[in-house]
């Protein structure tokens, strides 16, 4: 009885075994992606500029000490742009990265048409330790949704050879105005042969830089109500901009390459722009020590300063799971870290906008390619003397039609009537 | 001892073992007959649906080749008949405000032109004059030096009027990415000098995302142009590859109808399907890595993983289901040859299956009707045995009666009246006891009682040249023996044994020893050689006709091999006879019947 009782069980267990082995074989895992809620463990980010932007995540990454994983991801940003605006515009937020580079003057515009898709970072940061040009873009309706990154201080980058050689030095060049600018730039022509700079006709930035150093901009102070028609400090701008055409010492260019061309070649004399250039400028090592940087020219009008700004860009967080920890990451490296910054500084010569850190070692340092300038204490200084405007959603979109405008205006059309029509467009097309 | 276990194991279950190993055998064979055919049988479903599928999927890549061509041959046509740019392209030496103006203009133009172009891509457009302008300048920082000088413009300028699709491999000026450039000279159409370039270069991995949907492990898709060079394809390590075996294949296989061929390129066996795309001067190739696609398809593990599952579960209900049929048997092939062991008595169990128990029953039926047979048999020998000694023992040498009545009638005659009349006293006894049932046993005493008579006549008829001593053991007096053992032995002596001497001894010893009765006859007579006293015994049975062989078998036969008669004899020293019997206490008749039958059984 016993021997058949065991003989029953063993029967019984075989039958089990089989059983399972036949459901282990034909059962894959069943378990899909749980979409949503859950934390990823990865965190995200998009930026476009592998030396610079890309370069800093990079080494915010590696100075975070949270337990979170940074994934950084290039794109054009071109690309992320029309991606962030198909990805949000149709709410589904597959695909999006956690924390995303956008442009100052563009930040507003997805701010406004999309409030929902952003984390607030209030929590995360302490807007008082930014420079206070930065805080306007960044932020939208009493929150803070950007983490400003790098400032977009303009200085006039010229070499110092040319310059010599046509008579002139570092103090000529400085609190001078665009008008002062144009004729200093005739002399130089006429002695060197060299163009004073180059244009693409596609890109209004010098003119935007020109408005901001007088504190103006194509729209009013409530960021919404437009600035163009009877706006004096543009109507002095694009004069000028006509005047330096019309003198003869403009190279036009037609892509970011042709611009880096233009002075790596030696072709042109100075290069009035935004910072982040500096890199491009050093990489023709054989220029070292020809070239210095002088505060911009301010606009001859009154309330202008030498100091303005041009493209500066800030890190948003989606709301999508994962903020809470992308928004840490932020908060703990570019949100917060002295070190980090000095590190920054350093390594990509990229200049935050986070004040505390202006006091550090590495910001006093002198360049050594730009003939022993300090040149980051410079900038840091100018970066304090950007006037505060509110740019506004549309500054882009405003552009498209001044481009437009700005040819008739080279044509011959009456500035008045140029600025009139871009007025009346713009209107047509935002309201 | 392990060993030993094992061989009895094996011993006992040879059935059980047999079935079961052909049984596993069987399954085996068929489950994995089964297995492969089916893999097999799938295999080329398989391949045949994958075909079918494949050819409408190259088919579908093809046509978004061409739309992507016809674009691309749009677009340049556009930029070829567009009077500004042409005219743009053509000025030379302009000062700041009418360059820029230029610049402006070209760019609103390609914009407009561009807009229709396909997606993903870069439109370039360079005058020879060096001016570029670059639609996506992401998509391919190039300057205008660099496109001037690099072969595929020298090859633009060979053929001016044709649309180049031309590949790039990764290197600096594609910023380490593999490219496929379409472009065409633009000439001036009166004259048909080259003024200008356009390209629409289109990054490999924009190009694999035509296809990339369709491909899979094992499934390629590659897009070689008419030089061999594999110019895209979702198989990164092939991008820049020259595989002219592949080229010829391809260029064959497109002429004719689409179905798959067997082809050896990029190392490796592959099944290949190729389209043209004359336009671009490519084909695409979909190679198939068979194995690969159909690793990925059947899952063999889970189909091998099946069939041993399944043997598993046969193998183990075939050996439940054997060992039972089989264990009944093996116990009844066990109960039979231990049979003898048991007297052939025992009947086996008539237990486990049907066919066991039929067998047991129907072997019990045989063993039965054997026993009765075999007990009528031996009740007929013993019959016929006890009538032989009956026969034998009514044989009494008419010579030693006439012998001794002629002794008598001298005694008489001579007066010796008491001699006579002793004789005939002793005479009348051992006739007695001749007479009488000869299965019959009697005391040790009497035995002696018949031999003391049985000598007085002796001395009575020869004298006492020859003297005999008898020497009795008391406590073996009550023992009982059979009739007529020791007397033939004795009657031997007397006769045989003191031809030549004429004068010695006889001595008879009876004894018990190691729980039996030994019965020695020893005489000092002439001794023999023991080899031919077999010869001599059977003709001189002078008084009993029982020969001294036939005491000896019938002691084995009554007592078991154990007992009966030993002679050894030494010439001219005697002879010594030994007769082993058991200690019997009485007559019990029953049990010498039940040792017969034992002994039988065991001739």
């Amino acid at each position: 009885m016993k021997n058949y009782l065991f003989k029953k069980s063993w029967v019984f267990a075989l039958a089990v075994f089989a059983l399972i082995a036949l459901a282990a074989c034909s059962s894959e895992e069943s378990s899909g992606d749980t979409e949503g809620g859950e934390e990823p463990d990865t965190i995200t980010a998009w930026a476009w500029d592998p030396n610079f932007n890309i370069a800093a995540l990079e080494i915010a990454k590696e100075s975070y000490e949270g337990d979170a994983e940074i994934d950084v991801i290039e794109n054009a940003q071109d690309d992320i742009v029309q991606k962030l605006n198909t990805g949000l515009s149709s709410g589904t937020m597959k695909g999006m990265p956690n924390i995303v580079l956008i442009e100052d003057q563009r930040a507003q515009s997805f701010l406004k048409s999309y409030p929902d898709a952003f984390y607030p970072i209030d929590e995360y940061m302490n807007p008082d330790d930014f420079a206070s040009y930065k805080l306007a873009p960044t932020s939208y309706d009493g929150k803070q949704y950007g983490l400003p990154f790098d400032t977009g201080v303009m200085g006039l980058y010229f070499r110092t050879d040319y310059f010599e050689e046509a008579g002139y030095t570092m103090e000529d060049l400085k609190n001078i105005t665009w008008d002062e600018y144009i004729e200093i730039g005739k002399d130089v022509k006429e002695k060197t042969g060299k163009d004073m700079l180059t244009l693409d006709p596609n890109d209004l930035g010098l003119v935007r830089a020109m408005i901001q150093s007088a504190g103006s901009w194509y729209v009013k102070e409530d960021g919404e109500t437009l600035n163009i028609e009877g706006n004096e400090q543009l109507k002095k701008a694009l004069q000028t901009y006509k005047e330096m055409m019309e003198t003869d010492f403009v190279k036009p260019n037609s892509d970011w390459s042709q611009y880096v061309a233009a002075f790596n070649s030696g072709d042109v004399a100075t290069v009035p722009t935004g910072n982040w250039i500096t890199a491009s400028v050093m990489a023709e090592e054989s220029q070292a020590g020809k070239w210095a940087v002088a505060p911009i020219p301010r606009l001859d009008t009154e309330g202008a300063v030498n100091a303005s700004n041009l493209g500066g860009s800030s890190f948003y967080v989606l709301d999508i799971p994962g903020k809470e920890k992308a928004a840490e990451f932020l908060g703990q490296t570019f949100g917060g870290s002295n070190e980090f910054y000095q590190e920054l500084v350093t390594d990509v010569g990229a200049i935050g906008t986070y004040t505390p850190a202006t006091e550090g070692e590495a910001y006093q340092k002198e360049s050594e390619f730009f003939s022993g300038q300090q040149l980051i204490s410079d900038f840091s200084t100018w970066t304090e003397e950007i006037p505060n405007v509110d740019y506004g959603t549309h500054t882009y979109a405003i552009e498209d039609i001044l481009v437009a405008e700005m040819q008739n205006y080279l044509n011959g059309k009456e500035l008045d009537q140029v600025l009139a029509d871009a007025q009346a467009q713009a209107e047509a097309q935002l309201k | 001892m392990i060993q030993k276990r094992m061989k009895d194991f094996f011993q006992n279950n040879r059935l059980f073992m047999k079935m079961f190993l052909v049984m596993v055998i069987s399954i085996i064979t068929v489950s994995v007959l089964i297995t492969f055919s089916t893999i097999r049988m799938s295999n080329n479903l398989f391949m045949e649906t994958f075909s079918i599928t494949n050819t409408k999927v190259l088919n579908q890549i093809k046509q978004q080749f061409e739309s992507y061509s016809y674009s691309v041959a749009y677009t340049t046509m556009n930029v070829q008949d567009n009077g500004t740019i042409k005219r743009l392209l053509n000025k030379e030496d302009l000062n700041s405000l009418e360059e820029y103006k230029t610049y402006y203009a070209i760019t609103e133009q390609m914009e407009r032109i561009y807009s229709d172009s396909p997606d993903q891509t870069n439109m370039i457009v360079l005058g020879k004059n060096g001016r570029l302008f670059n639609m996506r300048y992401n998509y391919w920082p190039v300057t205008a030096d660099e496109l001037l000088h690099h072969p595929i413009t020298d090859r633009l300028n060979e053929k001016p009027n044709q649309i180049l699709y031309q590949y790039i491999p990764s290197s600096d000026i594609t910023h380490g990415r593999n490219m496929i450039v379409a472009s065409k000279a633009l000439t001036e159409r009166s004259t048909g000098d080259v003024y200008g370039y356009v390209f629409i270069p289109i990054h490999e991995r924009d190009v694999q995302a035509i296809y990339e949907g369709f491909t899979n492990d094992g499934n390629s898709v590659v897009i070689m142009n008419g030089d061999g060079d594999v110019v895209s394809s979702n198989q990164k390590q092939w991008i820049g590859e020259r595989a002219p075996n592949l080229l010829a294949a391809a260029s064959r296989e497109a002429s004719g109808p689409v179905k798959y061929e067997d082809v050896t390129a990029l190392d490796k066996e592959y099944m290949m399907m190729a389209e043209s795309l004359p336009a671009l001067d490519m084909y695409i190739v979909n190679l198939i890595d068979q194995e690969v696609v159909i690793d990925n398809l059947i899952d063999t593990k889970e189909l091998v993983l099946i069939s041993v599952g399944i043997v598993i579960l046969a193998v183990g209900v075939v050996f439940i289901i054997s060992r039972r049929m089989t264990q009944s048997l093996s116990r009844l092939v066990g109960q039979i040859s231990n049979m003898a062991k048991h007297d052939f008595r025992k009947p086996v169990d008539e237990s486990g299956g049907y066919e066991a128990r039929e067998l047991g029953a129907a072997f019990n039926y045989m063993l039965n009707e054997l026993q009765d047979h075999v007990d009528i048999l031996l009740k007929t020998q013993r019959q016929a045995r006890k009538s032989e000694l009956e026969a034998l023992q009514h044989q009494i040498n008419p010579h030693f009666l006439y012998n001794t009545l002629t002794s008598v009638k001298f005694m008489v005659k001579d007066g010796k009246k008491e001699a006579a009349f002793d004789t005939i006293d002793a005479l009348i006894p051992l006739l007695q006891n001749a007479l009488g049932n000869v299965d019959e046993t009697i005391t040790v005493e009497q035995e002696a009682a018949n031999i003391d008579h049985y000598i007085l006549i002796n001395q009575m008829r020869y004298g006492d040249r020859i003297k005999v001593s008898t020497l009795i053991s008391p406590d073996c007096l009550h023992y009982h023996l059979p009739k007529l053992v020791i007397q033939p032995f004795l009657e031997n002596a007397f006769f045989h044994a003191f031809t030549e001497k004429k004068r010695g001894y006889i001595q008879i010893l009876i004894a018990q020893r190691e729980n039996r009765l030994v019965c020695e006859v020893v005489d000092t007579g002439d001794g023999m050689r023991v080899d031919t006293f077999n010869e001599k015994k059977e003709k001189r049975n002078l008084f009993s006709g029982i020969g001294i062989r036939n005491v000896h078998d019938r002691i084995q036969l009554l007592f078991g091999e154990e007992y009966g008669v030993e002679i050894s004899s030494e010439l001219k020293k005697g002879t010594k006879v030994k007769i082993i019997l058991p200690l019997i206490e009485e007559n019990p008749k029953n049990r010498t019947i039940s040792k017969d039958n034992t002994n039988l059984g065991k001739s």
